[in-house]
């Protein structure tokens, strides 16, 4: 079965001479709920962003679905929410779903009846034509995945989808993303809360300076490191 | 294409969602140098190469506000959409480079359109301003759109803060087009002014305008069309570059 991503020798050096990422090699099977752990500047988000076709990679490949990750098609099946909330100011929450769907090649009427189906199932509706810097930190945040979604992506990437939101949103999220995941959607996700990773992804890769250090299950890491919670595996794998 | 088409559309809507700092500010303030400079000043002024003074700065002050119009447009809405970072939103989307190049140019050249049909609709019950070579003008205002959107569309992919933005407008672009032409034939200035005038690119735009409205030109109208289009083309394709290799757009 073609993974939903895989990567080979991916090699990211940044114009400053940082190492983000370091023949980084990964597969993420194709359905699977795939977590990516490990602490600020491990190269989460540069390889991210290498999916994404938002960086330029120095070296090594990158594939989703098989099809090259700058290509067309590929870029078509990938759904990113990003950690930092970057909504378009001009637009309403309503025109940022329309427009997310134009962009990504629905024609307008299956995107306004898609962003329609997004506002209801985000609790959207209230602010529809509200101005997105007008909307609260958790609107932003629910507009923010609701935009991944839109397009239907079968591989959705979400980039600490819960940084700094309340309990009820962040479990109301996880539901959400639990449902898409059931439907057949692969999801990969990175966070800073263990719990959520434990509670979500069925495996999980640690990585620290840029390279994979671990990959498995919640379980399968705990009796790797000899550790009673995902949090004691994560301060004996970042400490070697 | 839809995607294209769709960049298109949102680079439009914001220029029509702050119009009246967008295009009505603009024409304005352009219609306000046609009263002052063509209607009161002017009485005093005598033929200008045939033509009153009124009629004579039109085509230089539409010529101004259109290219600052597609020039402010593209490289602020570029520099937002590169602070904010919502410009991820379009790089990750399946669009070809040309596409987005495209896309993004687009709400400069409706603004800049805009502008320009709306200056015209009121200058020619003002100042009477003809339009001799309708075809010319055209072609004119294209290559000027092309080469001050594009212009836009690279200084907002490399300003790294607001001001970058803003000094290219006020220290490069507003000055040239003040020594270019607008208000003056440039055959009335003396050695070496009058030789300095033509590497200002700016005088070829004002001029291929002018030869479009009036029928007159300093310099042969066809050099003027040349030369802008000589240099709107790698312009556009320096934009172009900037997104086929990412550079500055992606780290």
């Amino acid at each position: 079965m073609t993974p939903a991503l895989q990567t080979k020798a991916l090699t990211k050096h940044y114009d400053d001479g940082t190492v983000a990422l370091q023949d980084f090699d990964l597969t993420v099977p194709d359905g699977a709920f795939f977590g990516l752990l490990g602490p600020n500047g491990a190269g989460k988000t540069t390889l991210i962003s290498a999916v994404c076709n938002l960086i330029r990679v120095t070296s090594g490949e990158v594939t989703v679905f098989g099809e090259q990750a700058d290509s067309l098609p590929a870029r078509s099946w990938v759904g990113l929410a990003e950690q930092d909330i970057n909504l378009d100011r001009f637009l309403t929450v309503e025109e940022t779903l329309v427009y997310h769907g134009g962009y990504f090649g629905m024609p307008k009427a299956l995107a306004q009846a898609r962003a329609n189906e997004m506002i209801d199932a985000f609790d959207l509706r209230a602010k529809a034509d509200t101005r997105t810097p007008k909307l609260s930190g958790g609107m932003r945040r629910r507009l923010l995945l609701a935009r991944a979604l839109m397009h239907r992506p079968r591989l959705v990437i979400l980039d600490e989808p819960t940084a700094g939101v309340d309990f009820e949103l962040r479990h109301e999220l996880w539901r959400y993303i639990r449902q898409l995941h059931s439907e057949g959607t692969t999801i990969l996700l990175t966070t800073h809360y263990l719990e959520e990773a434990e509670e979500l992804c069925e495996e999980i890769a640690l990585i620290k300076g840029g390279r994979l250090i671990a990959r498995d299950s919640a379980d399968g890491l705990r009796e790797r490191y000899e550790a009673t919670s995902l949090a004691d595996v994560y301060v004996k794998a970042m400490a070697v | 294409m839809t995607g294209m088409v769709w960049l298109c559309r949102r680079e439009v809507l914001r220029v029509y969602k702050v119009w009246t700092q967008t295009v009505f500010a603009p024409v304005i303030s352009s219609l306000l140098f046609i009263v002052v400079f063509g209607l009161s000043l002017g009485g005093r002024i005598k033929l200008v190469e045939g033509f009153h003074y009124r009629e004579f700065i039109v085509p230089g002050l539409i010529a101004m506000a259109m290219m600052q119009a597609a020039y402010s447009n593209n490289s602020a809405s570029v520099f937002q959409a590169r602070s904010d970072r919502y410009i991820n939103d379009v790089l990750s989307a399946p669009m070809r480079p040309w596409q987005m190049n495209l896309g993004v140019n687009m709400g400069g050249w409706a603004r800049s359109l805009a502008i320009g049909v709306l200056l015209l609709a009121a200058s020619i019950p003002i100042t009477g301003v003809p339009v001799h070579h309708p075809l010319f003008l055209i072609a004119a205002v294209l290559l000027g759109m092309v080469l001050f959107g594009a212009l836009g569309v690279v200084v907002g992919i490399f300003a790294e803060t607001f001001d970058h933005h803003t000094f290219v407008n006020n220290i490069v672009i507003l000055p040239l087009a003040f020594v270019g032409g607008v208000f003056y034939s440039v055959s009335r200035l003396g050695s070496p002014w009058h030789e300095l005038s033509h590497v200002n690119p700016v005088f070829y735009l004002v001029n291929a305008m002018r030869y479009g409205f009036l029928g007159i030109s300093d310099v042969n109208q066809w050099l003027c069309l040349g030369v802008t289009a000589a240099l709107a083309i790698p312009v556009y394709l320096w934009a172009q570059w900037l997104f086929s290799s990412g550079r500055k757009l992606k780290a």
